[in-house]
């Protein structure tokens, strides 16, 4: 049984494995409605050109340390700023949803390799692209705690109007709800939750652990209740099998923690496959 | 031509035939403008409690503008909604659903009886449970409960979100195009569903609807608008090749009917 835990005694192992253990179910339960509302591509978006905001933060801050808190709050702001800028131009124009999001975040990318090539090297950037999850403080256990508890309660606090609204939006708003608030504020939360797990997680794998949960959970819900459950819940199992298999079989944590949100989607895809089979099999049973 | 009205005359009168009791819904000289374009001018209309009233008219004519603003979802420019209705039920119009969405009819429906904010999917028994099965079940459409939204028919997602609206207990109720995407079979079991809330429940309804023959047969007073109200009065009056022919343009292959109404080439159902 020791073994078991026994990753536990080194420190920076514990405070990846507690950041792990807040940031898995956090992205599964802010996944399943980012799927829901069709945003994968959108969470997407920010990630890279989160990118840029880490560019914008070493050139002002002058400091290569992504633990540094300025910027923490520059890359955050940035995330904030394009997210709203995404929204406000899906509202305010006629262009495909797909098309915005391509254009605002291949010009952010491209902003940021421009501003790349003016400071000295790319060192420190790679910190972002990949991210490290190991290099976790105690502050930041705290840090993903508040953050948790901001996204729980949002979601919560909005579950109807949030629901009403995937099934059509004018049945949230005849409710009274104003949805043009509401989506403002979501793309928001989505926007600081990136900023904020970019670190950890790096702007290449964020979408994994953000969609990958709650495309697993989507597939194997008989209804919606058990559907965010699960989403929460494969993404705490996956995080922490994440941490737990990169320290046995000394692999890079964050892509451990990616994989086996996959393994997890790929066990749900054979269960509802299997499912499917058995139920189709009883028919043609039950018509003889 | 009877009473009903042509178009470009007469706006706000009260539709004379077969008025009951007083008025519940009264639009008076409504503007309605998305940006610098004009969707509704100057329309009036007035429907009484206990009628089933049919808005129709050529696409972008306003119809659905008309129900949006008379449910708050659009502020008019000009003009005035006054509704007696102590609570008006909304039934939008069908928009494509994610398939894979797994939220179940009783979950979607306890969403219309949860007040509050928080709310936690459809409890497994209990008043709840109880009430929208009784829902449902007036719609004949209790075999949905458990299923899926996603996994629908376009027929049965029309059911469930008339029933969505039934749960808030209107005594007005409006439709916006309840039929599209309903098939032939679908459409006949819908109209006897609007029957029933019609002449069992005493609903007053307004629905906005192409189906010229479930508007004949289900209407107390017809609304022709195409930007502002061109003419109204009973279906008889109203769908006639001439009202039509002014309301849509000429129409290839409409005649008029032995009885002088309007005649729609795939002929009537009865």
């Amino acid at each position: 049984m020791e073994w078991l835990l026994e990753f536990l005694d080194l420190p920076q192992m514990r405070y990846a494995f507690y950041v792990a253990l807040i940031a898995g179910p956090l992205g599964g339960l802010l996944g399943s409605f980012i799927t829901l509302r069709g945003m994968a591509f959108f969470s997407d978006a920010i990630s890279h050109g989160a990118m840029t905001g880490v560019t914008l933060g070493f050139a002002l801050t002058l400091a290569r340390d992504l633990n540094d808190p300025m910027m923490q709050l520059i890359v955050s702001l940035f995330c904030v700023a394009m997210a709203l800028l995404m929204a406000w131009l899906l509202e305010r124009t006629t262009l495909q949803t797909d098309t915005i999001i391509a254009f605002t975040y291949t010009g952010s990318v491209a902003l940021g390799m421009i501003m790349i090539s003016r400071l000295r090297g790319s060192q420190g950037l790679e910190g972002a692209l990949f991210g490290d999850i190991l290099a976790s403080s105690a502050g930041d256990v705290w840090l993903m705690a508040g953050l948790a508890v901001l996204t729980c309660g949002f979601l919560f606090f909005n579950l109807r109007p949030l629901t009403l609204a995937v099934v059509q939006e004018n049945l949230a708003r005849v409710e009274g709800f104003n949805t043009r608030r509401l989506n403002y504020a979501f793309v928001v939360l989505v926007a600081l939750v990136i900023a904020l797990l970019l670190r950890q997680l790096g702007a290449l794998l964020i979408s994994g652990l953000i969609v990958v949960p709650a495309a697993a959970a989507r597939v194997i819900a008989p209804n919606f209740r058990f559907m965010l459950a699960a989403s929460a819940v494969i993404g705490l199992v996956g995080a922490a099998l994440g941490v737990f298999g990169s320290y046995h079989l000394d692999t890079p944590t964050g892509p451990t923690m990616v994989l086996s949100d996959v393994a997890l989607l790929t066990g749900c895809l054979l269960v509802s496959a299997g499912a499917s089979l058995c139920r189709r099999r009883q028919l043609r049973k039950a018509r003889g | 031509m009877a009473d009903a009205k042509p178009c470009h005359c007469h706006h706000g009168d009260a539709p004379s035939s077969r008025a009951k009791g007083d008025p519940l819904l009264e639009v008076s000289g409504v503007w309605v403008d998305y940006g610098e374009k004009n969707v509704l001018a100057d329309v009036s209309l007035t429907l009484q409690r206990g009628t089933f009233g049919c808005l129709i008219g050529p696409n972008g004519a306003g119809k659905s503008t008309l129900l949006k603003t008379v449910i708050g979802l659009i502020r008019p420019s000009r003009g005035e909604i006054r509704s007696r209705a102590r609570r008006i039920g909304y039934v939008p119009q069908q928009l494509p659903l994610d398939p894979g969405l797994p939220l179940t009819v009783a979950e979607f429906l306890s969403l219309k009886l949860t007040r509050s904010r928080w709310w936690w999917g459809a409890p497994g028994k209990g008043a709840m449970r109880e009430k929208i099965e009784a829902q449902l079940k007036e719609i004949g459409a209790d075999h949905l409960i458990d299923r899926r939204l996603g996994r629908l028919s376009g027929g049965e997602f029309q059911r469930v979100l008339v029933a969505y609206a039934l749960l808030g207990d209107p005594d007005l109720l409006l439709l916006d195009e309840p039929l599209t995407g309903v098939d032939i079979r679908g459409g006949v079991s819908f109209d006897g569903l609007l029957h029933h809330l019609h002449d069992h429940r005493g609903m007053t309804i307004l629905m906005v609807s192409h189906d010229l023959h479930l508007v004949e047969h289900l209407s107390d007073v017809v609304f022709c608008i195409n930007r502002d109200l061109c003419c109204h009065g009973a279906p008889k009056e109203v769908l006639r090749p001439d009202n039509l022919a002014r309301a849509y343009g000429h129409i290839p292959g409409m005649v008029p009917a032995s009885d002088g109404s309007a005649f729609i080439p795939l002929g009537r159902i009865h």
